[in-house]
């Protein structure tokens, strides 16, 4: 799924944000990648979606070369992934259902499927009945939820979440992985940034740890936490 | 891009227009403004043409008298001109006849300018044969005994030359200026778009977008943007149109005649200012949107 190969990073500065990384993240893996401000985290996420381009080594990312990627290939790479900002990016003037349907309308999606998969996803994170809500009127998790479904919303093979819970308090925090763990057992990857050591504790998994560029730690921890057993199905998109 | 997210892009390019309605209704004021100048450079050479045409294909001259000359001497000067080899008829055209035909105009005037009173001389309407022997008719007419002068149309049909080489000259740059101008002012109103809704486009780049995808609501708004003026330009071209060319009418009496009409000019203006409209702003609205799709469009805000 995501294969890096002495990847090296370095901006036109001269910082030298990842140095020589290698590493693999296989389908279904629950990650979460740590490390201080300035560890090269967000360059790390920035090369996977191809923001950014490495230098050197080699980076495959769901079956795409983004050492050789064109660039109008970069979108179909961006729809095998969902991504949850920490700041949410919601747009104001929409609804909780527009913000959601806008990543499908942006992919060309037909209406019918959209109706079907937006609705779906809103039960999925919990925010029944919320849909005609603008995102002022809601609360720092109900947003991040919002940003969550969004992510979810075009059935992507992996979610990234840049600091999911840098912006909401420790209650809100706890739901919102959990719904990161209930959407990774559902087969989907979840790779996780964040500085928030006791979250990662809490819930375990494979921790990555970046500090001056290079991985420091790479080892896996036992999950403490179980969701309940998912049993509703997923609509599929040819529905 | 697939067929069915056609309605929904074309309705994100009209919303566009609502929400930013000031800029795009201050979009729309300068290039109907544009176009009309264009348009009006393009009609005055068309008609400038038209004139000129008109002239060439007209082999009549008209031969004025000495105002004191007697009738039976006139008659005699007629005859002289039947002779001359390029002639193919001369009418005779009283002073009398001739007021007439400035009735109207002349108004409560024209009861006091009977008989003696006439200002105006006897002349005859002369026919050629070949207008290639134009200049040496009218030299040969002008050397008979009693004519006063030659109606040369041929030094209006050179000046309307000299006049239409300056229209088109004028209306050609004038088309380039205003057209690049028209460009500037859809692009920027584009970009004013385009930058109050950079976090919508960025948030599209991150979900899959292409873009195709980002960029055509933003054309689509431009070509709206073209087609309302170029509609409107249209509309003002074609309502002043005829009392303009009435107005020409009146202070030069041919221009009537050799303008061309309107019912042959508005089809041509309505459609021909729409597409321009429509032109301008899928160029403009494209130039704008590839440009900050390739600069900074393409990243994903503050990430």
């Amino acid at each position: 799924m995501i294969h890096l190969k002495n990847v090296s990073k370095i901006y036109s500065n001269g910082t030298e944000a990842l140095k020589n990384i290698s590493l693999d993240i296989e389908q279904g893996e629950f990650v979460f990648i740590v490390g201080a401000s300035g560890a090269g985290k967000s360059t790390f996420l920035k090369l996977l979606i191809h923001e950014e381009k490495a230098n050197f080594g080699k980076i495959k990312v769901n079956g795409y070369d983004l050492m050789k990627i064109r660039n109008r290939k970069i979108p179909y790479l961006r729809r095998t992934m969902g991504i949850v900002f920490q700041d949410f990016r919601l747009i104001d003037k929409m609804n909780v259902y527009d913000n959601i349907a806008f990543a499908m309308r942006a992919i060309g999606s037909p209406e019918k499927a959209i109706k079907k998969r937006v609705q779906y996803v809103i039960d999925m994170v919990g925010l029944k009945g919320k849909e005609k809500c603008r995102p002022n009127e809601l609360s720092g998790g109900e947003q991040q939820r919002v940003s969550l479904a969004r992510a979810l919303v075009n059935n992507p093979e992996m979610i990234i979440a840049d600091e999911p819970t840098g912006n909401i308090d420790p209650k809100m925090s706890f739901e919102i992985m959990k719904k990161l763990v209930e959407i990774n057992k559902r087969g989907t990857t979840v790779i996780i940034v964040t500085h928030e050591h006791e979250l990662v504790k809490e819930f375990g998994g494979r921790i990555i740890m970046i500090n001056g560029g290079e991985i420091e730690r790479d080892e896996k921890l036992p999950t403490k936490y179980h969701p309940a057993d998912i049993t509703d199905s997923e609509p599929s998109y040819s529905e | 891009m697939k067929f069915s997210s056609s309605g929904y892009l074309i309705k994100e390019g009209l919303k566009n227009i609502w929400n930013h309605r000031m800029m795009s209704l201050a979009s729309i004021i300068v290039l109907v403004s544009c176009l009309i100048i264009t348009g009006a450079a393009m009609l005055l050479s068309a008609n400038v043409s038209s004139l000129i045409s008109s002239i060439g294909d007209d082999n009549q001259i008209n031969v004025y008298l000495d105002y004191e000359m007697s009738d039976i001497d006139a008659i005699k000067l007629g005859s002289q001109i039947k002779k001359l080899p390029n002639v193919d008829e001369c009418e005779f055209y009283s002073k009398d006849d001739a007021i007439k035909e400035y009735k109207n105009k002349l108004g409560n005037l024209y009861e006091s300018m009977q008989g003696d009173d006439n200002p105006l001389g006897n002349a005859y309407k002369v026919q050629l044969k070949d207008l290639s022997e134009y200049k040496q008719t009218i030299e040969q007419i002008k050397k008979i005994n009693g004519v006063v002068s030659v109606s040369d149309r041929g030094d209006i049909a050179r000046t309307l030359t000299k006049l239409n080489y300056f229209v088109t000259i004028v209306g050609f740059w004038v088309v380039i200026i205003l057209g690049v101008v028209t460009l500037f002012i859809i692009s920027n109103t584009i970009k004013m778009t385009m930058y109050s809704r950079r976090f919508e486009i960025s948030i599209m780049k991150s979900v899959g977008a292409t873009n195709t995808f980002v960029r055509i609501p933003f054309i689509i708004e431009a070509m709206t943007i073209g087609l309302i003026a170029g509609l409107l330009s249209s509309i003002i071209l074609i309502s002043i149109y005829n009392p303009v060319r009435e107005t020409a009418s009146n202070v030069i009496s041919f221009i009537g005649k050799s303008t061309i009409p309107l019912e042959e000019l508005w089809g041509f203006i309505l459609l021909g200012f729409s597409g321009a409209g429509i032109l301008i702003g899928a160029l403009g609205g494209f130039i704008s949107i590839t440009k900050y799709l390739r600069k900074e469009g393409g990243e994903i805000l503050g990430w």
